[in-house]
């Protein structure tokens, strides 16, 4: 009985809450990962997918893509994406969390209103966003022609210096759900009794926020920045949707790109290092995440 | 064993089953389509059904972006389907794969299915080093779609439709109206095979095609497209549009001609409240050579395939229904033999078939995804003025020779 | 007075946010054709039901019940697994931590439309297509499970420690202090990012697209892409079938939400 309660006390209970939820996720997601990797040093058919033994290449497919010339514009647009995607998102999910905790009739149901961006399938959202920016008869132009904001149409999808950001417009709405409620959860969380004390200490608003609320999130924001960034490299329905990464590629983004080369022209391999090169990205987010995890740790 | 007679007449299958065991389970054949629901392979995969209580007929509906990847890896891992439907440009990619059964000995002894009945440019297109691995189930083309109502309203003879690229672009000029939100014409160069499909032919009556793209005929298509864009008598989102889209446009009276296919005519008929008619895809100058593009569908069966002989019966029944494609469908017939009786929409039905006679067929190329792509980036690469056409287009034709050499 | 100052306030945003979501139920109601006139009807005037004609065409309620098995199984599995991990990970100062974070981030990076081709080949080989519905709950719940895990192990992470070593010193097992003091302390998280989990499950494409061969199985968001053809896209249907399934489930998780986000871990805490 004893040896029981020492061996659960140990770190032998951590194991078993562990060790089934990262073997899951090795026996499932790592042998993907590891499929791509491989393809991007190795020259594949479209029609051998089915086999990991093909001719080598080494990094000849990444010299390949380098090469392209459109390799840097993908990378600019990914960075610009990923990186407006993020911080509207946030400030946008945050302000309306921070909004919906103040006490009015119906603050509590208005903010499960916001969870539409979420239930609504993706090939309803990216239909509608289309018709949204559409030129000629989108409503968006006609609000603001209404409004006399703009004089002629604005082609929100097909003018090469606008479609990258109708995307990220998109991508934001998207977004906002999944900020919003997380960080409602987070402030939720912040007992009223802190804000009280700091009250009484004469801390105006401002430096509650700074000193009380953006410290007690620390754990929910790194949580939401973090899975932010992979979301946000994952979304693939809405370029599909609006424009195709187009007009001449003016919009196109990493994960596009790889879908692309991988289903579109079927150069595999090419894809596969495209998708290859976004994991060391997201390898780098996930390191800053964990570090911020260990600080906040011992903080 | 079962043996099958069958009697052509006005379409009808007479289906005469001489030794048929009605104790032994149907065959069941897995099917995949990229049509919509209530569509041609649901429709008539259904009344086969009804028709041949020995076959089970399992359909999986896909999306056109997606059903050659999903039969790609299907046929990859030895999970793929009995009979898909695959693009006529996509034939040749899975054929030289060795993963379609070559129909030949089994239309060599079809009473139903004759290899020289069919037109040349779906039979082109099914056919890879003289075999013949797909059954074309029709053939489309597109063709000026334009709206009479406003052509009587800008003064214009809506039964003298433009003939060439000039009076094409006199034309839309005069029927573009900003105040009134319309464009005078409407094609699509969206970044897919369909704005490869929609400017060929363009290219083609010019002397271009897509294996001579840096072709002057080539450069004056992709300069006449970019006229009409810089003008504003295109909408710039014909980017963006597919022919759906377009069409959608058309039918809204945004848009007052519009390049599409046969395929929009039911919708056309149910939707649109106005006098519209179709007309042949204008030439460049008179006396240039007429050109049209090559669309539809062919169905393959799969090597993998367990019952290659049920699945034949499937495709000699499409065959033997040709004659309702156009009335039901809005697709013209891929055989000879068949007329069709009491075309609905009789005028358009007579420009469609005629254009349909100049309609080249894409490829065939194991690689034309790759050759296509190109020519797409070129398009839209020239008409966003990111490069002018005759650079966009000697690009393309780099591209598509390295494609070419291997 | 200053409450309905924020009132309207919220309304007028929450009228914004929701535009999209007004605009699926205005195309299903608006004949075809409408859709692309300028200026944009915003009130449909002709409303043109077709819930008549979907419910008749389309197998929507064997659609439905597919991406409802699809769901709670990926929901299921995501928290037995994950629930524990998360808590362990907030909590244990092990070096190990750091390591396990990371690779659960990396393990998420790639897209569906990018993993669903390894998968497939693994799980055909393994057998595992002749489930299929098993199969798309196996491969999303790889894909939630991750997502889970970190925010969870956020909501852990904010529970104050000494609640935790109180209850250890009142002579709780670690095992019970999990269950007895964690758990219901985290519960609110966890129900949040468990529903967050369930949405986003019963509106998986990819996977249940090509995991799933017979007709019969699939889900509701394969079924609405069926209204899209080659040549043909009837949005007034696809509209009309996306509201019939969107809307109780929206409707469902406002009302859940109300009472899984409001203060309960702050009111617990005293």
């Amino acid at each position: 009985m004893r040896f029981l309660k020492a061996w659960r006390d140990s770190d032998a209970f951590n194991l078993v809450l562990v060790v089934p939820a990262v073997g899951y996720l090795l026996a499932f997601s790592a042998f993907p990962l590891i499929y791509n990797v491989v393809m991007s040093f190795q020259q594949v058919d479209m029609f051998d997918v089915g086999t990991l033994i093909r001719p080598l290449r080494g990094f000849g497919n990444y010299v390949d893509v380098f090469a392209r010339s459109e390799a840097g514009t993908v990378l600019w647009n990914t960075v610009l994406f990923v990186v407006m995607s993020i911080v509207f998102q946030l400030s946008i999910g945050f302000a309306l969390a921070l909004f919906f905790q103040l006490d009015f009739p119906g603050a509590k149901w208005l903010r499960g209103l916001f969870l539409a961006g979420w239930v609504m399938p993706a090939l309803v959202v990216g239909a509608i966003w289309r018709w949204i920016f559409a030129g000629d008869f989108g409503v968006l132009n006609y609000a603001l022609r209404s409004l006399h904001l703009i004089g002629g149409p604005v082609f929100w999808t097909s003018d090469p210096s606008i479609a990258l950001w109708s995307i990220i417009i998109a991508n934001v709405w998207l977004g906002i759900p999944f900020n919003m409620i997380l960080l409602s959860v987070g402030l939720a969380g912040i007992p009223d009794d802190v804000y009280e004390a700091a009250a009484l200490d004469g801390a105006g608003m401002i430096e509650r926020f700074r000193s009380i609320t953006l410290p007690l999130m620390a754990p929910t924001l790194g949580a939401v920045i973090s899975l932010g960034v992979i979301f946000t490299l994952q979304q693939f329905d809405l370029v599909a949707a609006l424009t195709q990464g187009g007009p001449a590629g003016a919009s196109n983004i990493a994960q596009y790109w790889s879908w692309q080369m991988s289903f579109e022209t079927y150069e595999i391999s090419d894809g596969a290092v495209v998708a290859t090169l976004m994991m060391t990205v997201v390898a780098a987010v996930a390191l800053i995440y964990v570090r911020a995890i260990r600080h906040e740790q011992r903080a | 064993m079962k043996m099958l007679a069958f009697k052509l007449g006005l379409g009808v299958i007479v289906a005469v089953v001489s030794i048929h065991n009605a104790s032994a389970d149907p065959v069941t054949l897995q099917v995949w389509a990229q049509d919509e629901i209530s569509h041609y392979t649901q429709v008539l995969t259904r009344d086969f059904e009804a028709k041949n209580p020995d076959i089970r007929i399992d359909l999986k509906l896909i999306n056109f972006a997606d059903v050659e990847n999903d039969a790609i890896r299907a046929a990859a891992t030895n999970t793929a389907p009995d009979v898909s439907q695959i693009d006529n440009p996509q034939v040749a990619t899975f054929a030289s794969h060795n993963l379609l059964l070559d129909l030949g000995p089994f239309v060599a002894n079809s009473k139903v299915i004759h290899r020289e009945d069919f037109y040349p440019g779906p039979l082109t297109n099914a056919t890879w080093q003289d075999r013949l691995y797909a059954i074309p189930r029709g053939a489309n083309t597109i063709a000026l779609f334009y709206n009479a109502d406003m052509f009587r309203a800008a003064g214009l003879n809506p039964d003298a439709p433009p003939k060439t690229w000039d009076e094409l672009y006199t034309v839309a000029r005069k029927l573009t109206d900003p105040a009134a939100h319309r464009y005078g014409l409407a094609y699509s160069a969206v970044a897919t095979e369909e704005g490869t499909f929609q400017f060929l032919p363009f290219a083609q009556t010019a002397g271009g095609d897509f294996d001579h793209l840096d072709n002057p005929g080539t450069v004056r298509a992709l300069e006449f497209w970019q006229k009409l864009l810089d003008e504003k008598i295109v909408s710039n989102d014909v980017l963006v549009w597919g022919q759906v889209d377009l069409m959608a446009s058309f039918r809204a009276q945004n848009v007052a001609m519009a390049i599409s296919g046969p395929w929009e005519l039911p919708t056309l008929d149910r939707e649109a409240k106005f006098d519209w008619r179709v007309a042949m895809l204008p030439v460049e100058k008179e006396g240039s050579p007429r050109a049209s593009a090559l669309g539809e569908h062919a169905y393959g069966v799969f090597k993998s395939s367990k019952h290659p002989q049920e699945a034949f019966r499937l495709l000699e029944y499409f065959i033997s229904q040709q004659g309702r494609n156009w009335n039901e469908f809005g697709i013209l017939p891929s055989v000879k033999t068949v007329t069709t009786v009491n075309p609905k929409w009789p005028a358009a039905y007579a420009i469609f078939a005629e254009e349909v006679q100049y309609a080249h067929a894409r490829g065939p190329s194991p690689m034309w995804p790759q050759i296509s792509k190109p020519i797409q980036v070129a398009i839209q690469t020239a008409l966003t003025h990111r490069a002018d056409a005759k650079t966009a287009l000697a690009e393309a034709q780099r591209h598509v020779d390295q494609v070419l050499k291997k | 007075m200053k409450r309905y100052l924020f009132l309207v306030v919220a309304l007028l945003l929450a009228a914004l946010y929701l535009f999209p979501l007004y605009w699926m139920y205005a195309t299903a109601l608006r004949p075809g054709g409408d859709l692309f006139r300028y200026p944009p009807e915003i009130w449909p005037s002709h409303p043109h039901f077709e819930i008549t004609r979907v419910f008749l065409t389309y197998a929507v309620g064997r659609y439905v019940w597919n991406s409802l098995v699809v769901a709670s199984g990926t929901t299921l599995i995501t928290m037995v697994l994950g629930t524990g991990a998360a808590y362990v990970l907030a909590r244990s100062r092990h070096p190990m931590v750091s390591v396990t974070l990371f690779v659960i981030l990396v393990l998420q990076v790639l897209p569906p439309s990018l993993m669903v081709t390894p998968i497939f080949v693994a799980f055909n080989q393994l057998g595992l297509l002749e489930w299929p519905r098993l199969a798309v709950v196996l491969a999303t719940s790889a894909k939630t499970l991750p997502f889970y895990i970190i925010l969870c192990r956020a909501t852990f992470a904010q529970v104050p420690g000494e609640l935790e070593q109180a209850a250890l010193v009142d002579g709780n097992s670690r095992v019970g202090a999990f269950f007895h003091i964690m758990l219901p302390l985290a519960r609110n998280g966890i129900l949040v990012v468990s529903t967050l989990v369930f949405l986003q499950s019963f509106g998986e494409y990819v996977y249940s697209r090509s995991l799933i061969a017979s007709t019969d199985l699939q889900t509701a968001t394969v079924g609405l892409s069926t209204f899209l053809g080659a040549n043909a896209q009837d949005w007034a249907g696809l509209m009309t079938y996306a509201s019939i399934y969107v809307t109780p489930i929206l409707v469902i998780f406002i009302l859940l939400q109300r009472h899984i986000v409001s203060g309960l871990t702050a009111g617990a805490l005293k």
